[in-house]
């Protein structure tokens, strides 16, 4: 009856053992498809948003504003301003006059009343295709307040959420630019992990155990201040690769500083991390204390998850999430735990990512770039997936499916990184996988 | 605006257009939405429908890049059209254009037309919707969507007796129960839209993509020959009611009803429908009779309530009548909608009410956001909040109960379950509003109870406070009695100073010398922990260990840290004690409560930037130089944060201030008066040393019986520290006699901590990108980890780029990364690895597995985790 792969969209499917071509990815979406994807502006907001003490204006009419409002699960130790939602709400007639008077009458306010010592001013669709000048409204706040109020520019149409993570990147770099002169000092910085559940602190938690100093974290609950220091670390740790490998770039380039990719999701992730990183900066003394420590927490762990392996294995898991790096390390993380990757997706993955997760799979499991509903609806139904981990646009249609589903997104509640998270991702994906309901829904 | 904020919309209580228009189109029968514009728009509204509905909801998007916001989007839209289709098979598709699509000027109609007759054989029906979000919200984009259903199908037709129902934003549950009470009245009649399956759908062993409920498109084409139309909506936008359209154009009477919600509206309609020919069942009667049953029975409960009701004009309307009928107060009345008739109409519904029960101050909000709502709801006394869950903030920040029964609920389940309509829906949603007014007392009356009516001298001070006591009485400085009997410590620590004061000069030492910022020596952490093991023995007296410079404190942050969390291992007990020019408080303040630094005193010698500017020559704040005002405007406004962070953790803090006659003997008293205002508990003022050499060598000195009439005048706002002796940053034991310069012992470095060399380990080439697993090819690598192992444990030792590779790993966005290998590269791989053993990579071609070999490195392909492969090599190679 229905057609559930569309013509355009066959080349960026594959199954990982038949097909020799690589994938078709890093697109645009095909019109019409429904792809799961979201925009520019996004990207942008899910990289400073976690800020906590920036005053983010987002500078359209209201529903950008309105869908990202405190939407994610980032965790504050300090201001909570940033889970609030500030909007130039553009009407009719900013749209046909320009609204770069109301965003500078905005700032004058924001000034007045809050005296913040950072904005961020996203400009959305709109105020690119009327062309209000937000550079130059921004520039003359700067010169008036003393404040750093800095542009970040994300119209949805200029690309995708990769380019909106590469917008957020200039505008941190843009508060670190006048900063570069520091002396170095001993310690990293944490690129790419946004504090959901208070993730960073579990990493900064690690980087304590093993006596690696902790300056600035990018950006899960960063301030102001604390953000400046960054240009002095000798380390760049880069946790989400997709969002801010391009800071860690540019960070090199600008100030010297060499970096390394990690992973926290799954045991062997975390471990590899926390040696690699005292490798690199500690003394031998912290490479002795990292070699401890993972050592007792890898064991701690195993022992915790091990009741689960004999309820999960043999289960068969579909994966739908944003970026490549994530989707391996939870392949990884599903074959640690005894079950089988049948089907593995991103909306924004990376050619070479997909090679290996090519490698990583079983033969004939599934592997799609940027899919849609119908396609995911397909794909798992063939392969007979038990659970599906992915973002919440997902999860309804695992429900109709009968089919269990694991929280993978900004939204959630309770840590997946870690050792903590091993833990945590086992009993969710048990407690879904295995629970009654299924006996009555497919009956 | 509670912050007083006109230009910026702060937590909006309303959402797009296009949200509206696709929630309209779910209530029509096996239809489609497409969003033209950018792809976040379809994204972002899915989530939000998705996460209150729970029900699989499919938009699709236009996609529009950057070329079609330039050339046009029509090429996009086309093909957008003829993929859903593809995909879904719908019989309608609704076309809303978004912000973008509408500003960039699309002729979507046209576009529609130019698509049926370039393919004459589609019989899909497609309904286009101009929904810029700027042009309204989600209330407006619903009658739009509507409107433009009605108007773009609607086809003269003969006269039948049916008859039209058209509703405004209802929730699923309450669209059902509305389908149903219309049935049970035995009338024919077309409900416009029905979301009642398409949003609240069961399980069922098989899943249809496409949503099949809802209003049958051949029965929207029939509307224009009804008896009458039935409009349940109060403020539909001007020139966008269903029903008026079908007036004007059809002649089909239109009937205008207030949404059925509560007992005078469900009445209201009932007897609307009573004139149209409906017979009321008994059972409906009896519904009547026990939901008036349970309005009297809750009556008391709900006239405790003070309610904050927000949302879409038809639902406040409906709600804040509820509220009033039931002696619950609606202190606020507010809407996100720009929608002054409902204004007037809530208005005229308040009054009354309020001045039965009392109650002075109610707030009718148009065009409101949640900082509004907020602050009047704060300020009129709200005990109830009634809307989406948009308002959980405000119930968090407010400490007010929210009863959740609009779009969006993100936070609870059911949000397709709400009732509202009709006599069970009232009943239902004044059960949650007595049951949270209830729950609300309960958890107070105990404590407001005691509060008010046994209320006790307070409670006695918490172990930790008493310490903090003791550790005051005993700290020679804070304390006068105790500065004849505690010894203190100062560890030279902190070499570097990052401002630059006119009276300071760091640049030279004379051990006979005593002021700030003099030492014979500075001291590493470990030498610092050595002198502090050797004085403690000598002096049982020792009370407190202070850093004191000679530079800043914060300015030298790890060494101070270190110092402190090694004399700490050593020394649980004794006080720890600092001094600042506060530059860097924010930064560290958290840190130095959790190194149980106790006692702080801040140098603060002005808190007018103009005064300040005369002191300090510059500041270097992360990095960056700043001279004159603006300088010290920096380091004042940090100084007082700092010192306010600090306080608030229960530090106790001393503020310095140094005299300076001419410059800022007329501002200590300000400066003091600041100081005490924040909670500082001592101040000290202290006479300028003219250091020679120093900017303010040759200024004048003011004279002793003027100082102290400064001080007395200062202790008017703060304590005064009478005792000061000025000391130096390597000060040891009493303040009256200081014993650094006997102290110039042999205090050898214990640094020299050595690393255990392994024996002779390899050295392993790792190609990797991600540093996690074994992800490239040798002849792709950009770079190698480059690890040594002895077959037992690994270690990182470098990452090293391929000469003549592309440099860097790969960027996020449009960089391919699959590239042929340049000539000249294979080389560079070669090179890179030719001081190692052993190569580990994905792949590896023939040749250079060959080259590599002749050289005497052994080469393993895997994909394995980096670490193990490593480890893996080392053992086959050992």
């Amino acid at each position: 009856m229905y057609t559930h792969v569309l013509e355009e969209r066959k080349n960026s499917i594959k199954t990982s053992d038949r097909d020799a071509a690589p994938i078709r990815c890093e697109t645009a979406s095909v019109s019409g498809a429904v792809s799961q994807r979201a925009c520019v502006y996004c990207g942008a907001r899910v990289v400073l948003n976690p800020i906590t003490d920036a005053f983010h204006i987002v500078h359209g009419p209201i529903g950008c504003a309105s869908y990202t409002w405190d939407i994610r699960g980032s965790l504050s130790s300090g201001s909570e301003l940033y889970r609030n939602s500030f909007s130039t709400d553009l009407q009719e007639k900013d749209v046909v006059f320009g609204g770069a008077k109301k965003l500078t009458s905005a700032i004058d306010e924001v000034m007045n009343v809050y005296a913040p010592k950072l904005i961020f001013v996203y400009a959305t669709c709109i105020a690119g295709v009327i062309g209000d000048d937000v550079e130059a409204v921004c520039r003359e706040a700067e010169r008036k307040y003393g404040s750093r109020v800095i542009p970040v520019k994300a119209p949805g149409f200029s690309g995708n959420k990769s380019t909106g993570y590469r917008m957020a990147c200039d505008a941190l770099m843009q508060l670190l630019l006048p900063h570069r002169e520091q002396a170095a000092a001993d310690g990293v910085n944490i690129l790419g992990d946004y504090n959901l559940a208070g993730e960073m602190w579990i990493i900064k938690n690690y980087m304590k155990e093993i006596g690696v100093p902790v300056i600035s974290t990018f950006t899960g609950d960063a301030s102001y201040d604390r953000l400046l220091g960054a240009p002095s670390a000798r380390l760049n740790v880069v946790q989400c690769a997709g969002s801010m490998i391009y800071l860690a770039e540019r960070m090199e380039m600008e100030f010297g500083i060499p970096w390394i990719k990690a992973s926290f999701f799954g045991i062997e992730d975390t471990t590899t991390a926390i040696r690699q990183i005292a490798d690199l900066t500690g003394s031998p003394e912290t490479r002795r204390k990292a070699e401890a420590f993972t050592r007792r927490e890898s064991e701690r762990a195993t022992a915790l998850t091990a009741p689960y392996h004999k309820s999960l294995a043999g289960k068969k898991a579909a994966i739908f999430v944003g970026g490549g790096f994530k989707a391996i390390s939870l392949v990884r993380q599903f074959r640690e735990m005894g079950m089988e990757t049948v089907l593995v997706g991103t909306q924004t993955g990376k050619a070479d990512e997909y090679e290996v997760l090519g490698k990583l799979v079983s033969p004939g499991t599934v592997i799609l770039d940027d899919a849609n509903p119908a396609e995911l609806e397909k794909f798992m139904r063939e392969k007979g997936a038990d659970i599906l981990v992915g973002g919440v646009k997902e999860r309804p249609l695992a429900y109709k499916l009968g089919i269990a589903f694991c929280d993978h997104n900004h939204e959630r509640k309770h840590a997946l990184a870690g050792y903590e998270g091993v833990e945590n991702f086992a009993r969710e994906v048990n407690l879904s996988v295995n629970s009654p309901v299924w006996h009555y829904a497919r009956g | 605006m509670s912050s007083g904020i006109v230009n910026l919309n702060t937590n909006p209580c309303k959402m797009c257009m296009p949200m509206g228009a696709v929630s309209a189109f779910y209530g029509v029968a096996r239809c489609m939405c497409l969003l033209h514009g950018s792809q976040g728009c379809s994204t972002y509204i899915r989530r939000h429908m998705a996460t209150h509905y729970n029900e699989p909801v499919d938009i699709a998007s236009s996609s529009l890049t950057e070329e079609g916001t330039v050339f046009g989007g029509e090429k996009n839209l086309i093909k957008g059209l003829d993929n859903l289709i593809e995909l879904y098979r719908p019989e309608v598709i609704g076309v809303a254009a978004t912000c973008l699509a509408e500003t960039i000027g699309e002729e979507v109609p046209a576009v529609i037309r130019r698509y049926h007759e370039s393919r004459p054989e589609c019989a899909v029906k497609i309904i286009t919707v101009a929904s810029a979000g700027y042009s309204g919200t989600q209330y407006e984009g619903w009658f739009r969507a509507l409107h433009a259903l009605v108007s773009q199908t609607a086809v003269a037709a003969a006269r039948h007796d049916g008859l039209n129902v058209i509703t405004g934003p209802i929730s699923p549950a309450d669209t059902r129960a509305l389908k149903n009470l219309l049935r049970g009245l035995g009338l024919s009649f077309t409900l416009l839209p029905d979301i009642s399956d398409n949003l609240d759908g069961g399980h069922a062993a098989t899943y249809e993509r496409l949503p099949s409920g809802g209003t049958p498109l051949a029965e929207i084409v029939r509307m224009a020959g009804a008896r009458a139309t039935l409009e349940l909506a109060s403020f539909p936008p001007e020139g966008y009611s269903p029903g008026r359209w079908l007036e004007e154009k059809h002649n089909v009477p239109l009937i205008r009803c207030h949404m059925p919600l509560g007992l005078r509206d469900t009445d209201a309609f009932l007897k609307a429908l009573e004139k149209l020919g409906a017979v009321i069942p008994e059972e409906l009667r009896q519904e009547r009779a026990r939901c008036l049953d349970a309005m009297i029975d809750a009556h008391k409960y709900n006239a405790m309530g003070r309610a904050a009701v927000y949302g879409e004009p038809d639902l406040v309307y409906g709600l804040v009548r509820l509220c009033c009928e039931n002696g619950i107060i609606p202190v606020v009345a507010a809407t996100g909608s720009d929608c002054p008739p409902l204004k007037a109409a809530l208005e005229e519904e308040i009054r009354p009410a309020a001045e039965n029960a009392h109650v002075e101050r109610v707030s009718v909000l148009n065009f409101a956001d949640f900082d509004d709502i907020g602050a009047a709801a704060e300020a009129n006394g709200a005990n109830l909040l009634i809307g989406s869950s948009d308002g959980r903030r405000l119930a968090h920040k407010y400490n007010i109960p929210l009863v959740r029964c609009a779009f969006p609920v993100h936070d609870h389940v059911g949000g397709q379950r709400i009732r509202t309509l009709g006599y069970s829906g009232a009943l239902s949603l004044l059960d949650s509003f007595a049951n949270a007014l209830i729950s609300r007392r309960e958890s107070v009356y105990r404590a407001e109870l005691f509060e008010r009516h046994c209320k006790t001298s307070g409670l006695s001070a918490s172990k930790s406070e008493l310490s903090l006591q003791k550790k005051t009485v005993r700290h020679p400085c804070f304390s006068a009695s105790a500065c004849h009997t505690a010894a203190r410590l100062h560890l030279p620590v902190a070499p570097d100073c990052n401002i630059s004061c006119n009276y300071c000069v760091r640049a030279f030492d004379c051990p006979n010398e005593s002021r700030p910022g003099a030492t014979a020596k500075v001291l590493s952490p470990e030498e610092a922990l050595a002198r502090f093991m050797s004085v403690k023995a000598a002096m049982p007296n020792l009370a407190v260990v202070g850093i004191a410079g000679p530079g800043d404190a914060l300015a030298n942050f790890s060494a101070v840290a270190e110092t402190l969390r090694l004399v700490r291992e050593m020394d649980s007990e004794i006080t720890f004690c600092l001094s600042t020019n506060g530059l860097l408080l924010p930064l560290y303040a958290a840190q130095l409560v959790s190194l149980s630094v106790s006692h702080v005193t801040v140098t603060i010698n002005a808190v007018d930037p103009a005064i300040g500017a005369l002191i300090y020559r510059h500041i270097t704040y992360m990095g960056v130089k700043y001279e004159g005002e603006v300088g010290a405007a920096i380091l004042m406004a940090n100084q007082l944060a700092g010192l306010k962070l600090l306080l608030e953790a229960g530090v106790v803090c001393k503020v310095n201030i140094v005299l300076v006659k001419g410059v800022n003997d007329g501002h200590v008293e300000e400066v003091a008066r600041r100081a005490g205002m924040l909670g500082a508990s001592l101040a000290n003022v202290m006479q300028m040393i003219p250091v020679r050499g120093s900017v303010f060598e040759d200024m004048p000195l003011i004279s002793n019986a003027e100082h102290m009439a400064l001080r007395k005048r200062c202790e008017i706002h703060i304590p005064q520290m009478y005792h000061c002796r000025q000391c130096r940053a390597d000060a040891v034991g009493l303040l009256d006699e200081d014993r650094s310069c006997l102290l110039q012992t042999d205090e050898a470095s214990s640094r020299g901590r050595d690393a255990a060399r392994m024996e002779t380990p390899v050295r392993v080439a790792v190609a990797s990108r991600s540093g996690v697993v074994v992800d490239q090819h040798f002849g792709y690598a950009d770079q190698f980890y480059i690890y040594e192992s002895d077959g037992v444990s690994t270690r990182l030792v470098e990452m090293r780029r391929t000469p003549g590779g592309r440099g860097g790993c790969g960027r996020c966005g449009g960089d391919k990364a699959v590239v042929a290998p340049r000539p000249g590269r294979l080389a560079g791989a070669l090179e890179a690895v030719a001081d190692c053993k052993a190569v580990v990579a994905m792949r590896i071609g023939l040749s250079p597995a060959r080259q590599l070999a002749d050289k005497g490195i052994a080469v393993f392909s895997t994909y394995e985790n980096i670490d193990k492969a490593v480890r893996a090599a080392a053992e086959r190679l050992v």
